[in-house]
């Protein structure tokens, strides 16, 4: 798990919410999977940018994620507006996924 | 480099398209089932009547057809990395195929190939015409051709030569066209539905979702490009054999190329399966990976029919070849690829909307595992005293075979239904 900030704090504070966001058919979270691939935080706007991809582009669970991750950063982050970018470049692979999340699979 | 905005996320095809294909499917399921059920010594006798040609397009058409034709509207978009071109012509392909498919099913039932039969020939090649046109425009604006894509999208080319050559096959019976009867094209225009469009479109899905839910690492265009090769060249050189009367050993040649494709398919499933990241394996991909392995049935019958047993005698033998394609290969891998995608598509229609707001319950929870396995372990037994039972033309073995398969069929429904109906569970 790698995800670039420009707020270390308030990252760790996001990912922890985002860790209840579920791929509904792994059955893992999103930031051991690695679909987070950066949280960019805009103080004087108020605006957080959370990076991410989907293990394929046309992931028929897609939509529900997204929406998943919008409203568990919501949720930590109140005052904030909330964006999330879906970007395929580069595409996700098995090698993203964390330690724990490969033991999770393994498990 | 940004493709989409959470704003305009990627939209799915609309479940009120794929839905209804599934639960038609459902049905023609549960009905062939009922048909076999109630007419086993089809399976004793010639395989050209009236009752297992009722049986065996109620599979082809309403059980295979309708279920790939439901799921590839949802899945083909995935191929292609692109939209579905119109909800329309989807909806015009199940209406043609839902009123053509009975009409043409209870005309090989009465044998009767006057209007109803011709109605619903003409209908199922309207249904396959209007889901053609809508994956070739969608083929065509996409961004991605890749092999899955070319090979699902070439599987519907043959489907549509099959549909065609059955309907003019039904008026052949009552005006002739061709310079022989029905019954001698009967293989032609089984072998061009089961090897150009399920053999093709199975393999190019098949190919793209096994690997996937296994979360594996493999991948290989390479081996799967000679999938495509061998089983197009396959074809072609047995419609050319057969079109021009060839000895029939030659047409050992173009089962070898598509057992080789086979073989690799086979091949390319179990590298997959090595480099997995995801160990446990669950129940439903499973199955659809044993059906890679039923594949390999009918291959070695087919082979032994032609080398062997090309003789009248040895019907028993074609008759078992049919029903281990049909009752085999295919339903194995719609038995656990329904489970793998249609909870996800109903989950989405359920949650979609409430995804992030609470807890809600795993895709998996929307049917009922236990019935899922009640229903595959009466489904390999049924299957096995069922071959038996032809092989044998013992009716005992053929009855008990039916009603597992009929007990199969209705565990399906039960899971199949219960998602289709289901209500959010927001906890």
């Amino acid at each position: 798990m790698n995800v670039a900030t420009n707020n270390e704090l308030k990252s760790t504070i996001a990912l922890s919410g985002l860790y209840h966001v579920i791929d509904p058919e792994i059955g893992l979270n999103i930031v051991d999977l690695g679909l987070v691939y950066e949280i960019q935080f805009k103080e004087d706007e108020h605006l957080i940018t959370v990076v991410m991809t989907l293990t394929t582009q046309f992931c028929p669970m897609g939509e529900s994620i997204v929406d998943a991750t919008k409203q568990a950063m919501q949720e930590t982050f109140l005052d904030y507006e909330i964006k999330v970018e879906l970007i395929f470049v580069p595409a996700w692979s098995p090698a993203m996924i964390s330690e724990e999340g490969n033991a999770f699979l393994n498990g | 480099m940004f493709i989409a905005g959470a704003n305009s996320p990627i939209k799915n095809t609309d479940y009120r398209v794929v839905l209804p294909f599934y639960a038609y499917a459902a049905l023609a399921f549960l009905v062939a089932t009922i048909l076999m059920m109630c007419n086993v010594s089809a399976f004793t006798m010639h395989h050209f009547n009236e009752k297992a040609l009722a049986i065996t397009h109620t599979m082809a058409l309403g059980w295979g057809t309708m279920m790939i034709l439901g799921a590839s509207h949802q899945l083909f978009p995935v191929m292609i990395e692109g939209k579905l071109h119109s909800n329309i012509l989807a909806y015009l392909s199940f209406i043609f195929g839902a009123i053509g498919i009975p009409m043409l099913v209870y005309a090989f039932y009465m044998f009767d190939f006057g209007i109803i039969a011709q109605t619903g020939a003409v209908l199922v090649n309207l249904a396959v015409i209007s889901y053609l046109s809508n994956l070739t425009i969608s083929i065509l604006k996409a961004k991605k051709h890749n092999v899955h894509a070319i090979s699902a999208f070439t599987a519907v080319i043959w489907l549509l030569v099959t549909t065609f050559v059955g309907l003019l096959l039904v008026y052949n019976f009552q005006t002739p066209i061709f310079t022989q009867a029905s019954v001698h094209y009967l293989s032609l225009h089984a072998h061009i539905g089961i090897v150009g469009w399920f053999l093709l479109m199975i393999i190019g899905v098949g190919a793209r979702l096994i690997p996937m839910f296994l979360i594996s690492k493999y991948e290989n265009q390479k081996t799967l490009w000679w999938v495509y090769g061998l089983i197009n060249i396959g074809l072609v050189s047995f419609i050319i054999t057969f079109v021009y009367g060839a000895n029939q050993m030659l047409s050992l040649i173009s089962v070898a190329l598509i057992a080789a494709a086979v073989i690799l398919f086979g091949r390319f499933i179990y590298k997959a399966y090595q480099k997995r990241i995801r160990k446990k394996v669950d129940e439903q991909v499973k199955t659809s990976m044993l059906s890679v392995a039923l594949l390999g049935i009918p291959l070695v019958i087919i082979m032994g029919i032609i080398a062997i047993f090309s003789t009248l005698a040895n019907q028993q033998f074609v008759t078992l070849y049919g029903f281990t394609i049909f009752f085999g290969w295919i339903t194995a891998i719609i038995l656990g690829m329904t489970f793998k995608t249609l909870p996800f598509i109903v989950w989405n229609k359920v949650y979609h909307h409430v995804a992030g707001l609470g807890k809600t319950p795993n895709p998996k929870e929307l049917f009922k595992n236990n019935i899922f396995v009640a229903n595959v372990i009466s489904y390999l037994l049924g299957f096995a005293i069922l071959s038996f039972g032809i092989i044998n033309t013992n009716i005992i073995a053929l009855n008990f075979g039916a009603a597992l398969l009929l007990l199969n069929a209705l565990l399906y429904n039960i899971n199949v239904f219960t998602i289709l109906f289901h209500q959010s569970k927001l906890k």
